[in-house]
């Protein structure tokens, strides 16, 4: 099993697709690494040898962000809309929906599952 | 959608007079404005502005890490101070 950048074992799938396991690697990016890493990318991750390995580890060390770089660079987004005291910043903080969505139903990504309230309209009926 | 680039960024032309005419004088004072869709510009870093939130002024001092930002997003139009009948509200 190829291993790129420590952590990540793409298994026996196309190398395009496995190279998606990756954070920040999507459809797009990972066919343009194929590209530019001159390798097919319709063969098995599994078929890869080290040189070729070594040529994406060097792209992406070079022009991507991914993995840990990634994650904190959003992260550090994030903070900085909660620490200028904005709007966005507080819906992060509080675990709303960012982008104006409505919140009286749905919104169940941002809030998590249902919090069922005693005693609310609706509830003893349900039993 | 997003603006257009070609236009640049929407602000108030009357907000950015006021701004410039703060910063000559070396005025202090905050700015009382109403222009919350007004975009946040570099020329009002360290500018003190009294925002209207539809009921008062919210005072904001302008920091570099707000431009790009509208005036609006700093000072909220809603308070919510909890469910009736919730837990938590009772307790405060």
């Amino acid at each position: 099993m190829p291993r790129i950048l420590g952590v990540d074992l793409p298994n026996d799938k196309a190398t395009h697709i496995s190279l998606r396991y990756l954070y920040g690697i999507g459809p797009k990016t990972s066919l343009e690494l194929c590209e530019k890493a001159r390798i097919d990318p319709l063969r098995k991750a599994r078929e890869l040898n080290d040189e070729e390995i070594a040529r994406i580890a060097v792209l992406l060390d070079r022009e991507y962000t991914v993995e840990g770089p990634l994650r904190r660079a959003i992260a550090q987004n994030i903070a900085r809309l909660r620490d200028i005291g904005s709007y966005r910043g507080s819906r992060h903080r509080r675990g709303l929906p960012v982008r104006g969505q409505r919140t009286k139903t749905n919104a169940r990504t941002r809030k998590g599952p249902r919090k069922t309230v005693a005693g609310k309209k609706g509830v003893k009926e349900m039993r | 959608m997003s603006r257009s680039a070609k236009k640049g960024p929407y602000y108030d032309e009357r907000l950015l007079a006021k701004v410039e005419k703060a910063q000559k004088t070396g005025n202090r004072e905050p700015i009382k404005t109403w222009s919350r869709d007004c975009t946040i510009l570099p020329d009002f870093v360290q500018q003190t502005f009294m925002i209207h939130n539809g009921r008062i002024f919210i005072k904001l001092y302008v920091t570099e890490d707000m431009v790009g930002h509208k005036l609006g997003e700093f000072a909220p139009t809603r308070v919510f101070k909890g469910h009736s009948g919730g837990k938590k509200a009772a307790a405060k």
